[in-house]
């Protein structure tokens, strides 16, 4: 089907209009913290803004606490310890550690391991030749290679992690800003927050409730060409979008941060993807997913999944979707869509 | 010019260079605190109806009294001013022309002697760490994007390309307050915000003039102890750039930007910036040799005349790396560049050639990527050349100096996250004394310096909002028996 900008300034209009007009005195508070490398933002509505400001407070904490737990740069974290000392016996780790290793390796699974959190050492590889520190070794590259594979993690329930391979290292970059998002909104719940949005550095956002005087949060989400303007409603859902590094303007040929598992080179590829799924942790994770297995395979995979949806955009306007239920807005008259979700 | 006219031009131009940064306070209230209390000796007072009667009661606190004007206003307020005992008049700059500005105030230096006039860029902006939520009252509007470092709003582009174009005077700013949710638009900016504001001008070595909260303002006119209270905390960092010990400092820098039209190069400057390379802004005219010096990479963004065009192609012969944006393409040949090499294509936008021992890159259009671009910039750097790089210091801004004619470096930092980090920083040189002091803890804690590879190494244990760092080789006379 032909995306309608026509059915879609519809939709948003009635989703729009569906609002009672006391929401409207609700104070709202904004607030953000850089937190595992980026700015995590929260914008809460409620009727005592002082509530709202101590509950994103503490929602802010959860997550300064996770990354504590998950973070691979603190040499303290619970993560680094496990990178250090679980090479062929189980190291126990705290529940949310284990938790979202256990929920990467079904993306693992799901994406054929095209999602890959032990690709870190790729990753940095690539970003040191990126900022210049070190030129391309193609030996150094096979070394690291061998040390990346999903396979060779192995759960020991309930809280034991095993590495078989001595030099595989865990990176939860693709997934552990989602899941801290999930955790924040789990602490604005208990506080009493009922309407709050949470953004981890604008590629991973849930939407909780709606704002007042709406029926969802409204997301543009991000557009390489500038001409179709996706946007998404969000209630009680999440949406993340991963890009390749742009290219460089001066360099021949530029690396990237996000890698290939099956290559180990940087993907190529100059679209940018969003997901849409129920939870930030699987919106995160399917956003790299997707990205690194193009609209073919990725329109599989979330057909598989209940409520997410996937758009991918081409700087020249290309656009691929898909959807097992969330819908994506084009705006754009002339957007040139492929949708094969019905 | 003659001996005399020489010599009181220097007086002119010393008394006319102030301290090392100053921050104006925007005064509205009818009367201030005492000038001893509130930490601050020069207030701006917007040129009101009151404006005069204002400007007694400030001037009996203690105050030097700035009228803050608009240009059209300038030339009455002058001499309104003038007989009342105001210190200086404010000329907010507004979208005016330079050349307009210039000749208006050249006329009213010379009609009111005893007046100082300065120029305001009104356009600053509220030095914080970006998000990206777009809020509305109506709703949030969110635009997704890849993870990408933190945004930080400096006014370090700003103060650069004022220095430049105004060389004469400490280049001095102002920026509204972005203030979003409903405890800021009650309460006005917290302490830290405050804080940041004052540190960063002192950080870049410029003025600035402070708007306060109408909150803050009322409250300290009205002696509300909770209004002193925050203000109190502020004045640690009032106190601490004035404190600086040394008048003269030459900022460092790796890449040399020139540019007369700061609307297509003041977005790639900021980003140079905000990564800190060390960069120095130059106009055209003044583009020269000397001007180069200690430069490893030159972009250029202004179209140049033939002599200032062999410069740049000289700079590259001799192993440097220029970069010509947009409509400078032609300047290696028009300039007779000797070109030894085929152009190598590089992008779709950019070709690069040799040029003796060094490179010209040609980038067709203008920078549409400044972020890339940066990056780029960065990587164009001989490593072994690079004057200050740092670690775990996404949200840290740094400015490199020197102490003129010493061999002596000072580090000004500043963190927009306006919550502790630990800064790792490298400083090309060897230094054996690192001593760090900042505004909360005071001077000086020393730090643990690891030279290699001609780089020396050190680690800020914990950067609040600001702090500087001396570093002396091993052979340099301490700070302190200079202090």
């Amino acid at each position: 089907m032909r995306w309608s900008s026509r059915i879609a300034a519809s939709l948003m209009l009635a989703s729009l209009s569906a609002a009672s007009a006391h929401a409207q005195d609700l104070a709202y508070v904004h607030k953000k913290k850089f937190v595992m490398g980026t700015v995590f933002e929260i914008v809460a509505y409620d009727v005592s803004p002082a509530r709202a400001s101590a509950a994103i407070e503490d929602a802010f904490q959860e997550i300064v606490r996770l990354d504590g737990i998950m973070s691979n740069y603190k040499s303290g974290s619970d993560l680094s310890r496990l990178n250090r000392t679980a090479h062929f016996h189980a190291e126990t780790v705290p529940t949310d550690l284990y938790n979202v290793i256990e929920e990467s390796l079904r993306y693992s699974r799901l994406s054929e391991g095209k999602f890959d959190i032990t690709v870190g050492l790729l990753v940095n590889f690539w970003k040191a030749i990126m900022r210049g520190d070190r030129a391309p070794s193609s030996a150094e590259e096979e070394r690291l290679r061998r040390c990346v594979g999903y396979e060779k993690i192995v759960l020991v329930p309930p809280d034991g992690v095993d590495l078989r391979s001595p030099c595989l290292q865990i990176d939860l970059g693709a997934i552990g800003k989602g899941y801290a998002v999930d955790r924040a909104v789990q602490v604005l719940r208990l506080r009493g927050i009922s309407s709050a949005l949470v953004d981890a550095g604008g590629s991973t956002i849930y939407g909780m409730g709606s704002p007042p005087g709406q029926s969802a949060w409204r997301v543009r989400l991000r557009d390489p060409s500038d001409r179709i303007h996706p946007e998404v409603m969000m209630l009680e859902n999440s949406v993340s979008t991963s890009e390749q590094t742009a290219p460089s303007l001066l360099e021949k040929d530029s690396a990237g941060h996000i890698i290939d598992p099956e290559s180990g080179l940087p993907v190529k590829t100059a679209a940018a993807v969003s997901a849409v799924a129920k939870t930030a942790t699987a919106s995160d994770a399917l956003s790299t997913t997707l990205l690194l297995l193009g609209p073919k395979k990725g329109r599989e995979l979330v057909k598989a999944m209940l409520g997410t949806a996937a758009i991918w955009i081409s700087p020249d306007g290309q656009v691929e979707a898909a959807s097992s239920g969330p819908q994506i807005l084009l705006a754009a008259e002339n957007a040139n869509a492929n949708d094969s979700s019905r | 010019m003659s001996t005399r006219k020489t010599v009181l031009l220097l007086v002119v131009v010393l008394f006319a260079v102030p301290a090392w940064s100053k921050v104006f306070v925007r005064w509205t209230q009818p009367v201030p605190p005492p000038a001893k209390r509130l930490g601050v000796h020069e207030l701006a007072i917007p040129w009101t109806a009151d404006a005069l009667s204002l400007s007694q009661g400030a001037a009996r606190q203690g105050y030097r009294v700035y009228a803050e004007v608009a240009i059209g206003d300038a030339s009455s307020a002058a001499k309104a001013a003038a007989k009342v005992g105001f210190a200086g008049i404010i000329v907010n700059s507004g979208d005016s022309q330079p050349d307009q500005i210039d000749q208006a105030l050249r006329k009213l230096r010379s009609a009111y002697p005893r007046l100082l006039f300065l120029i305001l860029n009104p356009n600053g902006k509220q030095p914080q760490m970006r998000g990206t939520l777009i809020v509305k009252r109506n709703g949030v509007l969110e635009a997704t994007s890849p993870t990408a470092q933190p945004w930080l709003d400096t006014n370090l582009a700003l103060v650069r390309l004022e220095r430049a174009f105004r060389p004469a005077q400490t280049p001095l700013y102002s920026f509204a307050w972005e203030l979003t949710d409903s405890l800021q638009q009650q309460h006005g900016p917290d302490v830290k915000d405050y804080a940041l504001a004052v540190a960063e001008a002192g950080a870049f070595d410029a003025d600035l003039v402070l708007s306060l909260h109408e909150s803050l303002e009322t409250g300290m006119a009205q002696n509300n102890p909770g209004a002193w209270a925050v203000w109190d905390q502020v004045k640690s960092y009032l106190r601490f750039s004035p404190q600086h010990p040394e008048r003269r400092l030459d900022p460092e820098a790796n890449v040399g930007v020139v540019t007369d039209d700061d609307a297509a190069s003041y977005e790639p400057i900021n980003l140079l910036a905000r990564h800190n390379i060390a960069l120095r802004v130059l106009r055209p005219a003044d583009l020269s040799p000397r001007g180069l010096e200690g430069v490893d990479v030159v972009v250029v963004f202004s179209a140049l005349e033939k002599l200032k065009a062999e410069t740049v192609t000289d700079f590259a012969k001799k192993g440097g790396v220029a970069v010509l944006v947009g409509s400078q393409r032609s300047l290696a040949r028009q300039s007779d560049s000797g070109q030894s090499a085929q152009p190598v294509r590089l992008s779709e936008q950019s070709v690069s050639y040799a040029v003796g021992k060094g490179r010209m890159i040609e980038l067709s259009e203008p920078v549409t990527d400044p972020e890339s671009f940066a990056q780029d910039i960065r990587r164009l750097i001989d490593h072994h050349k690079i004057r200050i790089s740092l670690w775990n210091a996404l949200t840290t801004v740094a400015v490199l100096y020197r102490p003129t004619g010493t061999p002596r470096r000072i580090v000004e930092l500043l963190n927009y996250a306006e919550e502790p980090l630990q800064v790792q920083v490298q400083v090309k040189g060897s230094f054996r004394s690192i001593r760090f002091e900042s505004p909360e803890q005071g001077c000086c804690e020393s730090l643990k310096p690891t030279v290699r590879d001609g780089f020396t190494e050190f680690v800020v244990p914990s950067l609040n909002v600001a702090g500087r760092v001396y570093l002396q080789p091993e052979s340099a006379a301490p700070e302190s028996s200079r202090r």
